[in-house]
């Protein structure tokens, strides 16, 4: 990416919008400059700095595809000032692009290999990328898995792609809630719960974990007692970086940086990071 | 080269800055409105290099705040435009250590990573008089950390009792020599061996090692419990970096500014992400995170220590904190 993409807000177009759950919505955006929409490419897992001019620049993780890189996706809830200010705007409004940025999910590395996912509530969107790359190149991947949990069934992002990786062949999909509704029929309980009605196979397996920092913890620790090792599991953090280039030091992690060394770290790097600081 | 050596008469001093002036903004030590000791552009003020500054010298390179964009807001498009900075600016009488501070500063923003054109444009533009001690400040510990020698200056002065001794160190600085050669007299004196000692120490031996081993050390916890977290010592240091971004709008909607603001490792907010979650809520993960930053954590992707040893957080710290303390102690526990 050029010294101007990484440094400079460059403006972009909002060209849909798609509401996913309540107060959530996935963004389609567009470089104004097509010369930046055509040198962008990206791997999954990786962020941008979204600038809401005015309202303030905040990380943003992709939540498309790699492999169609003519326009992002952005899945935003609306929890803070400058996604307050997003969410109204209208198709045609112009935000700022600035990355992207971090490591990505090394998916080359992890073909012929089972692949298992975990996400909690939005951390969906910053896995989904990762999800369609590799059913995107279905053959090059073995058995796949996704465990997806969220606190109410209506949270649940990206519902027609759930369906479709659910007739995706040899695509194991298990889903479950923090509170039963009426109409939910499926599991009820933390995520963690749904491993062992999985058969997974952690000799040739790769775990690529997303979602909030307690349920990182403890799908960690579930996956270890199944048998996996730490180089066999990733993880993608969350941090509010200003500035995504390893200088404001806003995400820094016992001296790790999580926009340049991360977001995305293996287990074993994880295992020295202290994620809660006593 | 220039072969000469030349002294600024004390009598001409003002006369100098006043020279310097007329091409950059020369930020020298003096008082500010509130009689702290600190470096403001000059306006003929009374210079101060009796001591060390409480301020450090950093705000001339990297202000409390300061605008990086305009955003303009048009019908179909936002106009994107970079604040152009302030060409021209020396650091009039930067202690040998802070010349060690902007040396970290160059590390992160110009070696580390990306180049961040920002600090590009302000840096480039901006010439260091370094003024060398002759004796030992309240809480300094250079020797200890390797700062006692200026680097990255253009020049090189030594306070002298009626004059400041004054050579080139770099050829910037010769041409600021012969350029103002008419206010400078040719002398015979040469650069004295610096020989003091500081009264403070800090054994950096091994450091990293033992302070990463020292995570979980009871001391953070002792020491953070004093902790009131006023961010006085991120403040006055000169190599405290921690920066935020801030759009502010201009009286409507419309049109807005993005600032790039000071921010502290000491607050509780500098962790907060989307719904409130803070990574470092207790007082003692902020002291480490801060003392971790000078000491360890910034070595990783910078190859040098963000402690310079000015001392300054010890002098202000209103409740008596002293990062050396602190190493000292976890060097006992864990060495």
């Amino acid at each position: 990416m050029s010294e101007k993409m990484l440094t400079e807000p460059c403006q972009a177009k909002i060209v849909k919008i798609k509401d996913e759950a309540p107060e959530t919505k996935t963004f389609t955006i567009k470089y104004v400059d097509e010369a930046l929409q055509k040198a962008l490419h990206f791997t999954p897992g990786k962020f941008f700095m979204l600038s809401i001019f005015g309202y303030g620049e905040i990380p943003i993780s992709i939540s498309s595809s790699p492999l169609k890189t003519d326009s992002v996706e952005l899945t935003i809830v609306d929890v803070g000032n400058a996604t307050h200010a997003l969410h109204p705007m209208k198709e045609g409004d112009i935000v700022g692009l600035r990355g992207p940025f971090g490591n990505g999910f090394p998916i080359q590395k992890f073909r012929n290999k089972d692949i298992v996912f975990v996400s909690g509530g939005c951390g969906m969107a910053p896995l989904r990328p990762a999800v369609k790359a590799i059913v995107g190149k279905r053959s090059e991947y073995k058995k796949l898995t996704l465990f997806y949990g969220c606190k109410r069934s209506d949270q649940m992002l990206f519902k027609e792609d759930l369906k479709e990786w659910s007739g995706v062949e040899n695509f194991n999909t298990l889903f479950t809630v923090d509170e039963g509704t009426p109409d939910w029929k499926g599991e009820v309980g933390v995520v963690t719960k749904l491993f062992g009605k999985a058969d997974l196979k952690p000799e040739n397996s790769i775990a690529m974990i997303v979602g909030p920092p307690v349920m990182i913890h403890f799908a960690i620790i579930e996956l270890k007692k199944i048998g996996f090792k730490e180089g066999q599991i990733y993880a993608s953090l969350e941090r509010l970086m200003h500035c995504g280039m390893g200088k404001c030091a806003h995400c820094n992690v016992a001296g790790t940086y999580v926009c340049t060394d991360g977001p995305v770290f293996s287990g074993a790097e994880l295992a020295k990071l202290p994620l809660e600081e006593k | 080269m220039i072969q000469e050596k030349f002294v600024l008469k004390k009598e001409n001093l003002h006369a100098f800055l006043e020279a310097l002036s007329k091409d950059m903004e020369v930020f020298v030590p003096c008082h500010n409105e509130n009689g702290a000791t600190t470096f403001l552009p000059y306006n003929g003020q009374e210079i101060y290099t009796a001591a060390q500054t409480f301020y450090s010298p950093k705000q001339a390179l990297n202000k409390p705040s300061e605008k990086e964009f305009f955003f303009g807001k048009k019908s179909s498009s936002v106009e994107v435009e970079r604040v152009k900075q302030n060409g021209g600016k020396m650091i009039f009488g930067i202690r040998p250590c802070d010349t060690h501070a902007v040396k970290a500063f160059d590390k992160l923003y110009l070696e580390y990573g990306e180049v961040d054109p920002f600090y590009r444009e302000k840096r480039d533009s901006t010439l260091l008089a370094a003024l060398v001690c002759t004796e030992p400040c309240s809480n300094g510990f250079c020797h200890s950390m390797g700062t006692q020698e200026p680097t990255g200056h253009d020049l090189l002065m030594v306070e002298k009792a009626d004059s400041f001794y004054i050579e080139a160190a770099s050829s910037k600085g010769e041409e600021l020599i012969k350029k103002h050669r008419g206010l400078l007299n040719i002398t015979k004196f040469q650069k004295p061996e610096l020989n003091f000692e500081c009264k403070k120490k800090l054994d950096t031996r091994n450091l990293k090692e033992i302070l990463d081993k020292g995570f979980f050390s009871k001391v953070w916890e002792e020491e953070g419990k004093r902790d009131l977290n006023c961010t006085s010592c991120t403040q006055v240091c000169p190599s405290c970096y921690c920066f935020l971004t801030l759009d502010k709008f201009i009286l409507n909607t419309e049109n807005s500014e993005r600032f790039r603001e000071w921010d502290s490792c000491h607050l509780q907010r500098f962790t907060k992400v989307a719904g409130n979650h803070i990574f470092r809520k207790s007082r003692e993960s902020r002291l480490r995170q801060f003392v971790m930053h000078k000491l360890s954590y910034f070595q990783k992707n910078n190859d040098m220590m963000l402690c310079i040893g000015c001392g300054r957080c010890i002098s202000v710290c209103p409740v008596g904190i002293d990062l050396t303390e602190i190493a000292a102690k976890i060097r006992s526990e864990f060495e």
